[in-house]
């Protein structure tokens, strides 16, 4: 193609439609809320007109802001941890079962995904609240004379938040597994390497692509998952995310703008990590 | 392959296993069941079967329009937003380069941003251009889908051999021709598989729509959510939700009778 040729313009056309809403709806929208972030707030205006750092200040100054994205980073480590500890046994069961009954089994994963998670959060309080499941059972059974409180903390949010997410998990790396040259693991075992030492430095490195992009969504999803957090933590268990919404309603929109992008640098910095310590680059033709 | 586990691990495996399929469906079982429960608040097992809490759902003005309204918000939504995610992997499909990257970059950003974020950030925009919430939340949900559309047509045009478009123009039809000829009929499974997730991320999001909906224009979700603050866990709560999840079976069940379980599954 050279130059401008009526075929070329006709193309341009075409990705004008999705390029206009993504930057109009998207990308605008994000710089235009960074450039509110380095505002005062204002009690007329959206916000203040006159330059500031301090809504960035006072995210690092205040022991508060500390402690809750203290809490957030070891919220999400729990999560991160048991997802991976969960999922990858589950996922390798998944990858080596007969294709069709793999089928079966992947939907029932990816069915729970499509459910909106204000459903799956209520499910939990149904369960674990004081007239929930749990606590009705172990009451008939006579067990316990007051019902157990077993909802409203940082460990709830941890069971919530994980089974919520922990399909990502098994489906990202049941794929990897699944499209995995078994001959890779028979060459391991043909050269005296046993079932774990084949494991350990044949199938975990190969699968590092799957449990990278499982780790990557659960992280993602659990940094914003305000709704759930809500509903199971409750109103004092807080993460960043309840502080971002906190701000929003309570109109001090220039400092949740700059925790919103506290709550981006956070995401930008674990990815980062999580990408150095998996390197899934180096397995070769596993880029998705 | 056989099995590197010896018998003591292969049962600690199965109790891992049985566990996880547990803790992920039980909460969504639980609430459908609790759904058809004739009593006042939540008991489980519930004692009989009925309908009390549906009737219920249906009588309260809110949660009804929440539920026509997030329908038909999905069915917007997900059409402009397939129809948006189908022209970009058209147009990325067939190029190379640092700007063809960046773009691929952009449109398949929505799907990992943090939501609540993007929620804000449209707050901020929409305030200050003054968009009236309805259209607001129909571009949002798009914005939001269209990467899901993106994703599978992009996969499935790059699957398709060049030829085919090729023999199509060497016979005279333009590329719009070529396009609404040979490429569609050959691509429209994928766009249909990306509309349904784009339908059901729409029918279920929650953390957008936190702060663009509003009077008259709320979700079921929203509703669901604001019902759970301040009225406290009713079962009418769960029949609610039991539509929520009946509807997207529905939803799934049709689209996979055309384009097949395979498909969706594999995305």
């Amino acid at each position: 193609m050279r130059g401008v040729t009526p075929a070329r313009l006709w193309s341009f056309g075409l990705v004008a439609p999705p390029l206009v809403v993504a930057l109009l709806f998207f990308l605008g929208p994000l710089i235009y809320l960074f450039y509110v972030s380095l505002h005062e707030a204002s009690s007329t205006e959206l916000y203040g007109a006159r330059f500031t750092l301090a809504n960035y200040a006072a995210v690092f100054s205040d022991p508060f802001y500390f402690l809750i994205i203290k809490r957030t980073l070891a919220t999400a480590s729990w999560i991160l941890a048991l997802s991976l500890l969960i999922g990858y046994p589950v996922a390798y069961v998944i990858a080596r079962l007969p294709p069709a009954k793999r089928m079966l089994v992947m939907l029932l994963l990816l069915f729970p995904l499509m459910v909106s998670n204000v459903v799956r959060a209520y499910g939990w309080v149904a369960i674990l609240g004081r007239r929930g499941v749990i606590n009705t059972t172990l009451g008939d059974l006579g067990l316990v004379d007051a019902p157990l409180s077993l909802l409203y903390s940082t460990q709830a949010i941890v069971i919530g938040l994980l089974t919520i997410l922990l399909p990502y998990m098994v489906i990202s790396i049941a794929n990897t597994l699944a499209s995995m040259d078994t001959r890779y693991q028979e060459a391991a075992q043909s050269l005296g390497a046993g079932p774990v030492r084949t494991f350990v430095h044949v199938t975990l490195p190969l699968s590092a692509p799957g449990v990278t992009s499982g780790l990557l969504l659960v992280f993602l999803l659990t940094l914003s998952a305000y709704v759930t957090i809500t509903l199971i933590g409750g109103p004092r268990t807080k993460l960043l995310v309840s502080l971002i919404y906190d701000n929003v309603v309570g109109f001090q929109w220039p400092q949740a703008a700059a925790l919103a992008f506290v709550l981006l640098a956070l995401a930008l910095v674990v990815t980062a990590l999580i990408l150095a310590i998996m390197r899934p680059g180096r397995v070769q033709g596993s880029g998705r | 392959m056989s099995s590197p586990w010896s018998l003591p691990a292969r049962i600690v495996r199965g109790i891992v296993v049985a566990l996880a399929f547990l803790v992920i469906l039980a909460p969504i079982v639980v609430v459908i069941i609790a759904a058809f429960s004739p009593t006042d608040f939540f008991k489980f097992p519930p004692p009989s079967f009925s309908l009390r809490w549906f009737y219920e759902f249906f009588r309260l003005e809110n949660m009804r329009s929440a539920f026509l309204f997030s329908m038909q918000l999905a069915l917007g939504a997900a059409t402009f937003g397939a129809l948006l995610g189908t022209l970009a992997a058209v147009f990325v499909a067939k190029r190379r380069g640092f700007v063809n990257g960046l773009l691929q970059a952009l449109f398949m950003a929505p799907l990992v941003f943090p939501t609540i974020i993007l929620g804000f950030a449209l707050l901020l925009f929409y305030k200050t251009v003054n968009m009236p919430l309805t259209p607001g939340l129909l571009i949002a949900h798009a914005v939001i889908g269209m990467p899901y559309c993106f994703r599978t047509v992009l996969a499935s045009l790059q699957s398709l051999d060049p030829a085919i478009e090729e023999a199509g123009q060497s016979l005279g039809a333009g590329p719009l021709r070529t396009l609404a000829l040979v490429t569609m009929p050959l691509i429209w499974p994928a766009v249909l598989t990306g509309w349904l997730f784009a339908f059901v991320v729409s029918f279920g999001e929650l953390n957008t729509a936190l702060f663009l909906t509003g009077p008259g224009a709320t979700t079921l979700p929203i509703e669901i959510f604001s019902y759970l603050q301040f009225q406290g866990s009713q079962l009418v709560i769960a029949a609610a939700s039991t539509l929520q999840v009946g509807l997207i079976i529905l939803i799934v069940f049709g689209v996979q009778q055309v384009v097949g379980l395979r498909r969706i599954v594999s995305r």
